[in-house]
């Protein structure tokens, strides 16, 4: 449970927000690193909109799939539009169950075998812990956002959002082993016109 | 205390044998105790070693206990963790079925407090007393610590925790139980050694195991040594610092070791009492011989049989030895000592001084109805002996006599007393005995000749004799009496013996007055002096006048020189009466006509004194005598003591003119060597030869040798004790030229004398009256 301390850097330019608000989109760029200033991998970033999106049904970019590969959730993090449904296909040459007793999802998948498939929806927004019941050292996440502005970062802990208008956001900033309560930072952003950048630090198990 | 507080003084041992004894048992106590000592110390500091490595190690064990104690909850924990049920109770706050949860995990690991502590901080749990708070526990739970002690109540409580994990972890499990001293004792049972074990709070812990360092053994106490051993134990809680106390009774482990101490000092005091006993045992061999020599030593100058045993062969044996011969050469010297101071070294004869011993041993031993004889011997003519033959002839002559005694008289006890002088005792004689037989028998042993170099010397002798109890029951008494008579024997001539008899001793008594006597007449001019004339038959007239000495004493009357010479002679009284003779005959005969000499006797002991000579010629000048008409008459006698000194005398009284004269020629040894060594103006004739001359036989014979002899050596003769005419013819016919005797007068005194010469004046009358 030890982990390296890390910290969020969300990095936002007023300017871009701004810009894309009023008549252009905005670009937001998001760095999340650690207490040591490294960048922190697979955190999810979400930027949402004062008030909701209302912009109608939300589509994700990527396929909204969780396979079982070598005993492992493939991908480990996965960001699901809420309503939007997630197939879990079984990769590995044993059985696997899956199992979710967090709020936002709360389901059991019994054990099923190589190359089938079974697939869940996940109607409410927040974290989904997946746990395998036979196999307990595998994890996989699953994050349901209720906006189109969420992505996980990169190896450089850089996650790039756009198509935002100007306004103001209130971001989320989550990630598995992420030591604050909850489990996620949240604080307000204004976005402006053009690019806005933020960099974010947080503690990590 | 000082050691004099017990003993008087300086410490001394009254013998050798507690010296060495105390000597030697103080140096091996000494000894003993330090061994002791340091095995006692060793052993000590063995068992305190000991003691602490049990701690240290048991201390280590502890931990073992503990954590496996720790891991067996925490399996507890793991299972129920891990349980999807439970699992999913906690996912969704189902707090009823986590209680019931926890309560069936309390049950089941007989847990004292079972509870969840969420992640998000709260708490579901399980127990009978009060928990502790969850932000005391949650960070050391977040940090991943899975064991540790916790506050449960007032106890402190061992835990174990795991996480729960959906999979993520949501909180954890943890199971506690108190370490209280029941846990605790239970726990110690697993130790291999008795050791109290406690856990308390760093805070609750005494001021001294505060001090101490953890993980490190210290000692406390006071009658009772405790070791301590403190550790930190994990904490799960924030704020509590939990320490593990082992404690470990040092007295009790060492009371192990007490056994093997009493052990050594009861091993040390039997030695002790071995060391002791041996040093005795060898302090007595070697001094048991000392204190006997030292014994021996005492008895050896008490005069006692001082010899010790012997027993070994080596230095004290050696002085046993030493010692024995010592008392040995002691014992010999003083015997000859002994011998030496009671005999005589020339006869190897008891001496005077063993004689009276033996003489009043034998009296006082005497039975009443038995005699013992004393017999004073003095040989006859010993002084002739000595003086002839010589010193050496003389001791010869002594131990013949002696030895010749011893061998005849056997059993009787020979005595030489000095001199020529011996002494026999004859003990145990019959009342009956006849003593007479036994005197005579005695004389006998001296009735021979000896041969002392070639030479025949007599040894005869004179015996006087006293016998106990008749004369005497004392040894002095016999022994003067024995004397006396022995005086009395040697009086009646030689060659006999002498009983003693009371006149004896009256005749002593006698002579002692006599001395006296004679002293006073000497002083106060007592004597007389008588003349007898001497005539020449050749001449017919009137020659001389010898004087001749007489004592008128004041009681007694007139007493003969025959009485008193001798003992003027003993008592050396004669040197001064002689002296008076030679000077009252020259004052005398100066009275006379020139023609008539006068003859003075002197005697042996007289002609001896060295102012003879002197006295002669003073008594000469004093009268205004001529010397030729002094004539002094001496007897052989006076040539036997020193030959060589009298003829210097001789010589000397011869220069003065005095005429010399020897008389009673013919008796005693009459060598005629004395004729020729000095020339005798005149021989004088003993009277004996002239008694006889009537009586015929060969009397005149002698006479004329004598004559013819003193003829040819040109002396004169004179014939004494003439009485009788018919003598006096006899004796013209043979050629002696001149007489003396009653025939023509006997002594006359002085005043007499001139009357005499009157009558005889001329030799016609005087023929006339012979025809």
């Amino acid at each position: 449970m030890k982990g390296p301390l890390a910290t969020f850097a969300v990095l936002v330019s007023g300017a871009w927000i701004a810009a894309a608000w009023a008549a252009s989109p905005a670009l937001v760029q998001v760095q999340v690193v650690d207490k040591r200033g490294l960048p922190i991998r697979d955190a999810v970033v979400e930027l949402d909109p004062e008030g909701g999106w209302r912009g109608g049904p939300i589509r994700l970019p990527g396929r909204a799939a969780m396979a079982q590969k070598n005993i492992a959730f493939t991908p480990g993090t996965l960001i699901v539009a809420k309503g939007g449904s997630v197939a879990f296909p079984n990769l590995d040459t044993v059985r696997h169950s899956i199992y979710s007793f967090s709020k936002a999802a709360r389901f059991e998948i019994d054990l099923y075998g190589r190359d089938q498939t079974r697939s869940k929806s996940f109607p409410v927004a927040g974290t989904v812990a997946l746990g395998c019941n036979i196999h307990d050292q595998m994890r996989g996440y699953i994050r349901v956002v209720d906006t189109p502005f969420a992505g996980k970062t990169d190896q450089n802990g850089i996650v790039r959002l756009s198509g935002l208008s100007a306004g103001k956001y209130q971001l989320t900033i989550w990630h598995p082993r992420a030591r604050v309560p909850g489990g996620e930072i949240k604080r307000a952003m204004a976005i402006q016109a053009g690019s806005n950048s933020q960099k974010i630090a947080m503690d990590l198990r | 205390m000082r050691l004099s507080t017990f003993f008087p003084g300086p410490l001394r041992f009254r013998t050798l044998k507690l010296r060495i004894a105390v000597v030697y048992a103080a140096l091996f106590a000494i000894v003993l105790a330090t061994v002791v000592l340091l095995a006692g110390n060793g052993v000590a500091r063995f068992g305190e070693n000991s003691a602490s490595r049990d701690l240290a190690a048991n201390a280590r064990v502890f931990d073992e206990i503990i954590g496996l104690r720790a891991k067996q909850m925490r399996a507890s924990t793991d299972i129920l963790s891990r349980d999807f049920g439970f699992r999913e109770a906690v996912a969704t706050h189902d707090d009823a079925t986590i209680e019931s949860a926890l309560l069936s995990l309390r049950q089941r690991s007989n847990s004292a407090a079972a509870f969840v502590v969420g992640l998000d901080g709260s708490m579901v749990g399980s127990s009978d007393a009060n928990l502790p708070p969850v932000e005391s526990l949650w960070s050391a739970l977040d940090g991943g610590q899975e064991r540790g002690m916790i506050r449960l109540g007032g106890l402190l409580a061992l835990a174990a925790a795991s996480p729960i994990q959906v999979p993520d972890t949501v909180g954890w499990l943890v199971l506690a139980q108190p370490l209280d001293a029941a846990e605790m004792r239970r726990l110690s049972r697993l130790a291999a050694v008795d050791i109290g074990a406690r856990v308390v709070g760093a805070s609750q812990l005494s001021p001294a195991l505060r001090r101490a360092a953890l993980g490190q053994v210290v000692e406390t106490g006071g009658s009772e040594r405790i070791l301590h051993h403190v550790t930190a134990l994990p904490a799960l809680q924030e704020g509590l610092r939990p320490r593990l106390v082992l404690d470990h009774s040092l007295t009790a482990a060492l009371a192990e070791y007490a056994g093997l101490q009493w052990l050594l000092a009861a091993l040390a005091a039997a030695g002790l009492t071995l060391v002791i006993a041996a040093s005795w045992r060898v302090a007595r061999t070697i001094t048991r011989p000392l204190s006997a020599l030292d014994a021996a030593t005492r008895r050896l100058g008490e005069g006692k049989n001082a010899k010790v045993a012997v027993t070994s062969d080596d230095e004290i044996g050696r002085l046993g030895t030493s010692f024995n011969t010592m008392v040995d050469a002691i014992a010999e010297r003083e015997r000859q000592i002994t011998h030496v101071a009671l005999h005589d070294g020339l006869t190897n004869l008891p001496n005077r001084k063993l004689f009276v011993e033996q003489l009043d041993h034998a009296l006082a031993r005497r039975r009443d109805d038995a005699q013992l004889m004393v017999v004073y011997v003095d040989l006859d003519d010993f002084k002739v002996v000595n003086d002839t033959l010589g010193h050496p002839a003389g001791d010869a002559l002594l131990r013949n006599v002696a030895s010749h005694l011893q061998e005849v008289l056997g059993d009787a006890i020979v005595a030489r007393l000095g001199g020529d002088e011996f002494a026999i005792l004859l003990t145990d004689l019959a009342a009956s005995e006849n003593l007479a037989a036994l005197a005579d028998r005695l004389q006998d042993c001296f009735d021979r000749s000896v041969l002392i170099d070639g030479q025949q010397a007599d040894a005869s002798a004179s015996l006087g004799i006293a016998v106990a109890p008749a004369d005497g029951t004392d040894g002095i008494t016999l022994m003067k009496n024995a004397d006396l008579a022995l005086y009395r024997a040697k009086r009646d001539g030689k060659s006999t013996y002498h009983f003693f008899e009371q006149s004896l001793d009256e005749q002593a008594r006698h002579r002692r007055q006599m001395e006296l006597d004679l002293r006073l007449a000497i002083r106060d001019g007592g004597f007389e002096l008588h003349f007898q004339p001497l005539y020449s038959l050749r001449e017919e007239r009137l020659k001389a006048f010898e004087a001749l000495i007489r004592w008128p004493h004041p009681q007694r009357g007139m007493i003969s020189p025959a009485d008193f010479i001798p003992l003027a002679e003993e008592t050396g009284l004669i040197v001064q009466i002689g002296e008076w003779v030679i000077r009252e005959a020259c004052r005398q005969a100066a009275s006379w006509p020139g023609d008539i000499s006068v003859a003075v006797n002197v005697s042996p002991k007289q002609f001896l004194s060295p102012n003879l000579a002197i006295v002669v010629m003073s008594a000469l000048t004093t009268a205004g005598l001529p010397a030729t008409r002094l004539e002094l008459e001496i007897t052989e006698s006076i040539f036997i003591s020193n030959v060589e000194r009298t003829l210097d005398a001789l010589h000397g009284l011869r220069k003065l003119g005095v005429r010399i004269a020897l008389d009673d020629f013919g008796t005693g040894y009459s060598s005629l060597s004395y004729l020729r060594s000095f020339p005798f103006d005149k021989l004088k004739i003993d009277q004996s030869f002239v008694r006889d001359l009537t009586a015929g036989g060969n009397a005149n014979a002698v006479i004329r040798a004598i004559t013819t002899l003193a003829d040819a050596l040109g002396m004169e003769t004179l014939a004494e004790g003439v009485e009788e005419e018919a003598q006096a013819e006899i004796l013209r016919q043979e050629g002696c030229r001149q007489i003396q005797g009653y025939l023509l007068s006997k002594p006359i005194n002085a005043a007499a004398v001139h009357a005499f010469i009157g009558d005889m004046a001329g030799p016609a009358e005087q023929e006339r009256r012979r025809a």
